[in-house]
């Protein structure tokens, strides 16, 4: 199986780069839009927390779009994960790919996509006059963190979303939560000891944690904090998969 | 003993035929508490066996609907069997109906690179083979015509064209062969002889018992899942067409 993934592996690049095209087709400023997209939800968060929440975060412009490109990431991972099988149906009926292949290519067009607006980021520091300390270079060990995050959620989604048209609704009420249960636009020592010990084990909030301390704060996460990240990732992998191996039997069927 | 390039062993599939297809979970939910399955099982290939050797035509036919099409995929390795195996040697077999994974909204050259990476081919080997698949399929003039501007005949010789020309050890077959004119099934014979020459197998499912009986080395009959008649060409269009006779009656 890993092996036929393997050998068509350069379908993988093929479908994310077709999702990217897709993603703007028919609008006139293009890729223009994966940049100007966060900065508007930024300017938004931006002018609420500042003048009316009056947040007292260090360098808050920058914990906010470090946090918001982070997130982003994994919210269009997953969404787009949810229709990757789905809107392929006429080429999977057809020809023998592995339905690995859709979920990994949606992925990766979230990486892209992080990639791009990591350039708007860098903008920002060069305005701000903000040099990054030394521990930023750990910043692509967490960005690959949550890729392994996004995939582990993405096989599963994709394939339940074909079996249970549901799927999509209930994530986004999911994604809806979880944007208010990470630490994106706080810090989570705001919340309560008890709300804190719970969230630990979110592998989101540990990664922007991780992003924001690294990135800003020039501080390196804890070893204890370490362990859970990657653990809680590799548990929600294994089981992604397995859900995945049980429900991709019969799926081009129920097409 | 003589090689082979497929070999079905006991296979069975059955396809759920959902009387209300309930997709979403509360229909589920709901379903699970009401009486009764919700959907029935319908036996689509009953316990077939057969094998396609190294270098061999076979020829598939049967009445719409009796497992034909579902018997390709599974070579194909898109469904997966219910009970039995089926072992494959050689690499790719692609799997060609019309339409078989080409976009209307791409040229005739972009398709085909296009169709090539789906089976699991570079870029850059796909690219080598573009000329002479265009040349083959006499779309010269129209490699660079949007795929919604080619008629029937024009498509299926492009997808027939692709498909030998990738140079797979088997091919597979839907339907498609009848479409071209003359000079072309000629020239589609004449392949077909070359490829078997190479020690390639293909099989082919088709209404049209002409290419039955001039290409194909053997025949299978397939009837309600199972196999009805298997050999040679002419007996089984025979055993094919007195069974029609018999339904008339």
């Amino acid at each position: 199986m890993k092996n036929e993934v393997w050998k068509k592996k350069s379908l993988i690049w093929d479908f994310a780069i077709s999702d990217l095209k897709n993603r703007y087709r028919n609008s006139v400023l293009g890729f223009v839009w994966t940049l100007l997209e966060p900065l508007f939800i930024l300017l938004v968060l931006y002018v609420v927390f500042t003048n009316i929440f009056k947040s007292s975060i260090e360098h808050f412009p920058l914990y906010l779009l470090l946090g918001l490109i982070m997130w982003n990431m994994f919210v269009r991972g997953t969404q787009l994960a949810l229709n990757s099988i789905h809107s392929r149906g006429q080429v999977l009926s057809q020809i023998h790919i592995p339905p690995e292949i859709p979920s990994i290519s949606s992925s990766l067009t979230s990486l892209f996509m992080l990639t791009f607006e990591m350039i708007v980021f860098a903008i920002f520091l060069v305005v701000f006059h903000f040099l990054p300390p030394i521990t930023a270079i750990i910043l692509p060990l967490i960005i690959g963190l949550e890729f392994i995050l996004v995939l582990g959620i993405s096989l599963p989604l994709s394939v339940l979303n074909v079996r249970f048209r549901d799927t999509q609704f209930i994530w986004t009420v999911i994604i809806q939560a979880g944007f208010f249960l990470t630490p994106v636009f706080y810090k989570i020592d705001i919340l309560p000891k008890q709300v804190q010990n719970i969230l630990v084990f979110s592998p989101m909030v540990q990664i922007l944690n991780f992003a924001h301390d690294a990135m800003l704060y020039g501080t390196l996460p804890t070893s204890e904090n370490i362990v859970i990240a990657i653990g809680t990732t590799f548990v929600i992998l294994l089981i992604g998969y397995a859900v995945f191996r049980r429900l991709s039997h019969r799926i081009i069927e129920e097409l | 003993m003589e090689e082979l390039a497929i070999s079905l062993k006991n296979v069975t599939k059955n396809f759920r035929i959902y009387h209300e297809k309930r997709n979403s979970l509360y229909e589920i939910i709901t379903g699970f508490f009401s009486k009764g399955r919700y959907y029935e099982k319908l036996c689509v290939l009953d316990n077939v066996s057969f094998d396609v050797k190294k270098g061999e035509m076979i020829g598939i036919i049967g009445r719409n609907g009796m497992g034909k099409t579902t018997l390709l995929r599974l070579m194909a390795g898109i469904y997966k069997p219910d009970a039995g195996s089926i072992t494959v040697s050689g690499s790719i077999i692609p799997f060609l109906g019309l339409g078989a994974g080409f976009q209307a909204e791409m040229t005739a050259k972009d398709n085909i690179i296009l169709y090539g990476k789906l089976l699991g081919f570079s870029k850059k080997e796909i690219e080598e083979k573009v000329g002479d698949i265009i040349q083959f399929a006499e779309l010269e003039k129209f490699q660079d015509t949007k795929l919604k501007n080619f008629s029937s005949g024009m498509y299926a010789r492009l997808a027939f064209a692709t498909a030998i020309q990738v140079d797979p050890e088997i091919i597979l077959i839907d339907e498609i062969l009848a479409v071209g004119d003359i000079g072309f099934q000629q020239k589609s014979h004449e392949a077909f002889l070359s490829f078997k020459k190479r020690g390639k197998s293909i099989v082919v499912v088709t209404h049209d018992l002409n290419t039955i009986k001039q290409n194909c080395d053997r025949a299978i009959f397939l009837n309600d899942g199972k196999i009805q008649a298997l050999g040679e060409p002419d007996k089984v269009i025979k055993a094919y067409t007195s069974y029609f006779a018999g339904l008339q009656k």
